[in-house]
């Protein structure tokens, strides 16, 4: 996914939609003035389905929905980011699961259950969908007042998960994006 | 009907859609209160297998004659009371009318398949698709007659009925096909399930036996018609003509009849066990949470093998024996499968294997595997062949684990995605343990409370023949 720079100010200026886009925020700076404008510019910073993502491309699969990931890749439930196995269920750092209380959940006689695959995100995307997964590159953005580093999924694939044709993205070497998901750092912004 | 119904469009001011209303709502109520009585019956006389094939049966019998357009029989010579559409309001008196007509056979009877549906519905033994049997019959008696209604030409079910035979003949022609297909999807939908013993745990199975252990008390053993006995230890297993069990580290195995024993040894950290006529085999687990499966012939216990372990996190399942064939789960954090060893070869196989999901607890028997099957979006038991192939599902729940919106508060679906359709609810009870026979499958649930505390419950699932 590429940031907002020159590029997509290009393509915003050179497309029907840009140039409704900034015609109408021309009507709205004439009639209500900049707080509007400033309102509508918010409005499509928030047009896609998580904070920070700008572009199209949908999530990648994940277990419990919003593509959050750990540093090294694997799924993090996004409500509190705890680590959760491919079954979407919490799990310690041995990787049993675990209840709600933080223990190790156990079968009746005490033995801790057995645990579940724990897959990388975009590593589960790529074998699900048939190609190599590669982590190229990130972009951050300031998100519930931390930075929030949205990573592609990348790959040689000529489609994404959407269904529609790749985009180069942060993806290198001729890859293309194939989903998108993000990590959310300590960093306060 | 529509004549009827259609009636009230001379008043004007929306009573015609009043009227439909109250017709739809009349036939929907008859028509669902009669089969969930139906469904209560059903559920109380809780009929087993042969009843449901019987059930499937007639239901064949009546759509072929429907198909074939035979008389109806039985036939009910009554209609509805004509009186009653001038001594009530229109709205009232359709809605009266609806009530009796909705059962189907509470007056003129045009098919067969009638009659079949309170069979099929008695035969399922449950409330549930007594009910949507009901609703769909009632949509079926209700929107044709609303339709012609509505349509401004009510006149024209009269003539429809009375001057084209054809269509009501198309009309049983069409309700045989989905009754043949409905009888056809009952045989072939899920076992039936029972609970047989709670708390109770890890079956086991030979002939008409069945052991199981109940946590904190020991084991227990059902023979053909008789009470649960218990046994003198836990975790018993049965298998040939063997029956084993263990108190703390000594395991014994005894005669499956006379509970004699045969063998007796000691063993650290022994957990589970399976036995058969000629090989006993023991999970163990030790203080540093490693798991390890281990094999003996019972002709010579020094002939001890080791056929699996796991360090923690991963661990060895729980051994079933079928004959000279052993088969055990490994789950590990990357990937779980099946794994069998032929102990008269020495031969082993990896039956199923997932990356993404779990594969726990098999039992064999014929050369079928019986196993639970736990995935993002369900847990399962499935029963298939050993070979990989096609798996039947015999029993189903919901998914361990809840999802989100896929999308965050206040921005756009575009792009989300949720791993599971339908947003199923999680559920705190889990498939567990296995046991297979000829006509039956066994699985243990683990159910947990709020606090945590775990109920196993053992389920017994009449296989399909």
């Amino acid at each position: 996914m590429r940031e907002p720079a020159l590029s997509d100010a290009v393509v915003a200026r050179s497309t029907r939609r840009g140039f409704l886009s900034r015609v109408g925020r021309l009507l709205l700076a004439v009639s209500g003035g900049s707080v509007v404008a400033a309102a509508v510019r918010s409005q499509r910073a928030e047009a896609f389905h998580f904070c920070g993502h700008i572009y199209t491309t949908g999530s990648c699969p994940h277990p419990t929905g919003l593509p959050r990931i750990d540093a090294r890749g694997y799924p993090l439930r996004a409500a509190d980011g705890k680590p959760v196995d491919d079954l979407g269920r919490p799990v310690s750092a041995a990787g049993l699961p675990i209840g709600p209380d933080g223990h190790v959940l156990r079968d009746a006689d005490g033995n801790p259950l057995p645990p579940a695959p724990r897959t990388k995100v975009c590593v589960a995307a790529a074998r699900r969908f048939g190609f190599r997964a590669h982590t190229d590159g990130a972009w951050y953005r300031c998100c519930g007042g931390h930075v929030r580093k949205l990573v592609d999924c990348c790959g040689y694939v000529r489609r994404r998960i959407n269904g529609d044709a790749a985009l180069t993205g942060y993806c290198y070497a001729g890859r293309n994006v194939f989903c998108v998901q993000y990590y959310d750092t300590k960093v306060r912004c | 009907m529509a004549c009827t119904v259609g009636a009230a469009r001379r008043f004007g001011g929306g009573a015609l859609g009043r009227t439909a209303a109250a017709y739809v709502a009349g036939v929907a109520l008859g028509s669902v209160s009669a089969f969930a009585v139906v469904g209560v019956v059903a559920t109380t006389l809780h009929p087993g297998r042969a009843w449901l094939v019987a059930a499937a049966a007639i239901a064949l019998a009546a759509a072929a004659a429907d198909a074939l357009g035979l008389r109806v029989r039985p036939q009910v010579p009554l209609q509805v009371p004509e009186g009653w559409r001038r001594t009530f309001p229109l709205p009232i008196a359709v809605f009266l009318y609806g009530l009796v007509l909705g059962p189907g056979v509470a007056t003129y009877v045009p098919a067969m398949a009638a009659w079949a549906l309170i069979v099929l519905s008695l035969g399922l033994g449950s409330l549930a698709p007594a009910l949507v049997i009901g609703l769909f019959l009632a949509a079926g008696k209700a929107l044709p007659v609303v339709g012609m209604a509505l349509s401004g030409r009510p006149a024209a079910e009269t003539e429809l009925l009375a001057e084209r035979p054809g269509l009501l003949r198309g009309a049983r022609m069409a309700a045989a096909v989905l009754l043949a297909f409905g009888a056809a999807a009952a045989l072939a939908g899920p076992a039936r399930s029972d609970v047989i013993a709670r708390p109770a745990e890890d079956p086991s199975v030979a002939g008409t036996d069945l052991a199981w252990q109940q946590p904190g008390i020991g084991g227990f053993l059902v023979r053909r018609g008789a009470a649960p006995a218990p046994l003198p230890g836990n975790d018993p297993a049965i298998g040939g003509s063997h029956i084993a069990w263990h108190d703390g580290g000594e395991i014994v195995v005894a005669d499956r009849t006379t509970l004699a024993p045969v063998v007796q040894e000691t063993v650290a950290g022994v957990q589970k066990l399976a036995v058969g006529d000629r090989w006993l085999a023991y999970r163990q687990g030790f203080a540093n949470g490693s798991t390890r499966l281990v094999v003996q012939s019972l002709d010579d216990l020094s002939r001890t093998r080791k056929a699996a372990s796991a360090r923690p996190p991963a661990q060895v399942g729980r051994p079933s024996l079928s004959g000279d064939l052993l088969v055990y789960h490994v789950a590990q954090g990357r990937s779980s499968w099946i794994s069998s060893l032929d102990l008269s070869t020495g031969r082993r196989r990896r039956p199923r294997s997932a990356s993404d999901h779990q594969l726990l607890n098999p039992s064999s028997r014929s050369g079928q595997l019986l196993y639970v099957d736990v995935t993002r979006c369900a847990q399962q038991l499935r029963l298939g062949r050993l070979t990989p192939g096609h798996d039947r599902v015999l029993f189903s729940l919901p998914p361990l684990a809840g999802q989100d919106a896929g999308r965050e508060r206040g921005h756009t679906q575009q792009g989300s995605r949720v791993p599971c359709r339908g947003r199923p609810r999680p559920t705190r009870t889990m498939l567990w343990t296995t046991a297979l026979t000829s006509r039956y499958a066994y699985v243990t649930t683990l159910r947990r409370d709020a606090s945590g505390a775990v109920t196993p419950s053992l389920v017994r699932l009449t296989l399909p023949q």
